[in-house]
């Protein structure tokens, strides 16, 4: 089959590019972690200051990528690390929005019954809070993740590496086979990130706690 | 009594839809005007959208900042658009795959005929100014390696990076053919961006040389030095409007139109509106329509 | 400026029309999943793999067989925007509590006069909430019709971008910015209305 030929000969560069997008989106989700799960639970704490928060993030959610990516640019630079930022700040608003609401959603009784037997705030936390959050979490990780992976294609704009740049390229000089091996492959990455992090997810919802997304 | 008001409101609604309808087929038809994605070819095609409108009774659908030289070419061959701005050089060998060719009477003679025959495509008249490929390099990098020539860069070329928009690498006319001629090695593997995005990436420092436009406004802008084809590999790039032959024996007052500004813009006055338009950050529109006022076209 | 207006215009216009095809779409598929449940399982999910691929992917792979222009910007909208009205339809027309359609059917509605006369209308709140979400989402997606040769506000952006010039980049990205928002909260606002309306269940 022509589409396979076109695959096994553009494979090395192809792999290469597959594994930076890779290495983009697991980085940007990392970062994203690191910030959005303890704001998140800050917040649950300070509940006025996280309807301005939510509020702020949700808005920076409807910059288009492509105003993200030339904001990127004239500011950073084109390069992986200018899109690395970029893609970071992304990533941050799903992983907060469902720390907060997940946390938030566990049932006072659950909080009371633990505080009742004499845990401290932080272990309330550790021990209930967060565990009984962690399926919401672990979804709005996927969500970003999905996310990313598409951003990460109009990162190729800016030279970030990646699939992305294959399909630039390939609209650049009307390529169609660029096209091709650059979107056939993201969307499969996608996938499997949604897949991967989906049985991750189903795995820590306790079954009597199993909700939809 | 509501079913009467509902009544009311349909039809005028269907009445105002009709006149939207009406109102934007135009007596004279439908032209599409293309351009390719960077500033000078957006330029030329918004001068020749404006002068079609002020000319003739045609109405214009502006498709500029389309894409590259393959997505314009593509669409003109399957009518997607009509007209665009177009080099002979690039002509020659990315659309033709014909060799080089120095003279520029020649070329444009053989792409004339050469367009017309394979795609019932014609060149109007050119322009008058020529938009070759060059080399250039930062100020810093040529203090460096005091570099003059093309030649110059052979012994040093494996310490710079060399950039450039995607469809130079495509190209007979592009990466493989100078390096081929002058017998270069760059250093790593060539950065691709999109056409306007290089010179931001030279001026940053992200790589060392690229292939610039000679009429280019960022050349000023970035200080950027030009280095001389010594070995001649870049042929002469002469612009003139190209268009569907089918549109113009139907409305041959477009060709009527487009060839006012035949021999009308040479090199400087290339040079100057492209860095109005780049580096003074004077919007598309205000120049063409000064440039067109100042030479009494519109 | 007029620039900036004739932006606005075309990106309203196919952002309307897209969302217009894609709701009739959308709830037609969601009262096809609702009244045929092994088919809609399978359209549910086939629209969540529409979602997933990634939008630039999406728009390339269809502007290699729709060509550039606006008709393949808007067929890539109308896709996106099938998950949120099917899946709110369909929920919708599930969560309706047994006893009103038990009563419908006691008044002798056929399932097309129960459907039309009483699942729909209650189902509106949720339906407008996934018209809401999409619709958010499309003004945001259709900035990229600029890169298939598409026009709309992405032209101004994309136009800075290539310029370096952040004040094109803004006059371009703040518009859809601000519209976004306020058809979010306006939208927003008619829905807890309609929610009022059919509360009375």
């Amino acid at each position: 089959m022509k589409l396979i030929t076109l695959f096994t000969k553009n494979g090395a560069g192809l792999l290469e590019s597959l594994g930076v997008h890779i290495m983009l989106v697991i980085l940007s989700v990392l970062a994203g972690i690191v910030i959005a799960l303890p704001l998140g639970i800050y917040l649950t704490r300070h509940r006025r200051a996280a309807n301005v928060v939510l509020a702020i993030a949700g808005t920076v959610q409807t910059i288009p990528g492509l105003v993200m990516l030339g904001f990127a640019l004239v500011l950073l630079g084109i390069g992986t690390l200018p899109a690395l930022v970029v893609l970071s700040i992304y990533s941050i608003l799903p992983i907060l929005r469902n720390t907060y609401t997940g946390i938030t959603e566990v049932l006072p009784a659950y909080t009371d019954a633990a505080k009742g037997i004499g845990m401290t705030k932080s272990q309330v936390l550790f021990k209930v809070e967060l565990p009984l959050a962690m399926p919401a979490i672990v979804s709005g990780i996927r969500i970003s993740a999905v996310y990313i992976v598409s951003w990460a294609t109009l990162a190729g704009m800016i030279g970030a590496g990646g699939l992305g740049d294959w399909i630039w390229t390939g609209l650049a000089t009307y390529n169609t086979d660029y096209i091709l091996l650059g979107a056939i492959p993201s969307a499969i990455l996608a996938f499997v990130f949604s897949a991967v992090i989906g049985a991750v997810e189903k795995a820590m919802t306790p079954r009597g706690l199993r909700r939809r997304s | 009594m509501f079913s009467t008001v509902k009544k009311i409101i349909s039809i005028s609604l269907i009445g105002l839809v009709a006149v939207a309808f009406m109102a934007s087929c135009s007596a004279g038809g439908t032209i599409t005007v293309a351009s390719k994605d960077f500033s000078e070819n957006i330029l030329l095609g918004e001068l020749m959208a404006q002068l079609i409108e002020a000319k003739t009774d045609l109405k214009v659908n502006r498709k500029l900042n389309l894409g590259g030289t393959f997505v314009n070419f593509n669409a003109i061959q399957n009518g997607q658009i009509d007209v665009y701005p177009e080099y002979t050089g690039t002509s020659l060998t990315a659309q033709l795959n014909m060799e080089v060719i120095n003279d520029p009477a020649e070329s444009y003679r053989v792409v004339s005929e050469e367009m017309l025959k394979r795609w019932d495509i014609v060149w109007l008249d050119p322009f008058g100014f020529n938009n070759t490929y060059t080399l250039a390099v930062t100020a810093e990098v040529q203090e460096k390696y005091n570099l003059k020539t093309y030649s110059d860069l052979i012994p040093i070329a494996d310490q710079l990076v060399f950039g450039a928009e995607h469809e130079f690498f495509d190209r007979q006319d592009g990466f493989d053919g100078l390096v081929a001629h002058y017998g270069l090695q760059f250093k790593g593997e060539p950065m691709k961006l999109n056409t306007s995005l290089k010179y931001q990436a030279i001026g940053k420092g992200d790589m060392d040389i690229t292939d610039a436009f000679s009429t280019d406004g960022p050349i000023k802008q970035y200080d950027l030095r030009i280095l001389e084809d010594d070995k001649s590999f870049f042929p002469p790039y002469h612009a003139a409007p190209v268009v569907r032959k089918a549109v113009l024996d139907q409305h041959p007052e477009v060709g009527q139109a487009l060839n006012l500004l035949a021999g009308k813009i040479n090199d400087e006055t290339m040079t100057e509106l492209n860095y109005l338009v780049d580096v003074k950050g004077e919007s598309v529109e205000e120049v063409a329509k000064a440039f067109l006022a100042s030479l009494n076209l519109i | 400026m007029s620039e900036l207006l004739k932006a606005m215009g075309e990106h309203l216009w196919i952002v309307a029309s897209s969302m217009v095809a894609a709701t009739i779409i959308g709830v037609a598929l969601g009262v096809l999943s609702y009244w045929r449940k092994k088919l809609g399982v399978f359209i549910i999910a086939l629209a969540e793999i529409v979602q997933t691929i990634p939008s630039l992917a999406l728009l390339a792979l269809l502007m290699i067989v729709f060509g550039l222009g606006d008709l393949t910007l808007a067929i890539a909208l109308i896709l996106y925007a099938l998950l949120p009205i099917i899946r709110n339809t369909h929920t919708a027309l599930n969560e309706l509590p047994p006893h009103i359609i038990d009563a419908a059917r006691g008044m002798g509605m056929s399932r097309a006069q129960r459907l039309t006369k009483v699942e729909i209308p209650l189902s509106i709140p949720m339906i407008f909430s996934g018209i809401k979400v999409a619709l958010v989402n499309s003004l945001s997606i259709a900035v990229m019709g600029v890169l298939i040769g598409s026009g709309g506000l992405g032209y101004i952006i994309y136009r800075g971008i290539q310029q370096r010039n952040m004040g094109r980049i803004l006059i371009g990205a703040i518009p859809v910015i601000l519209i976004a928002l306020f058809f979010d909260w306006a939208m927003t606002k008619v829905q807890v209305r309609l929610s009022k309306h059919t509360n009375g269940v």
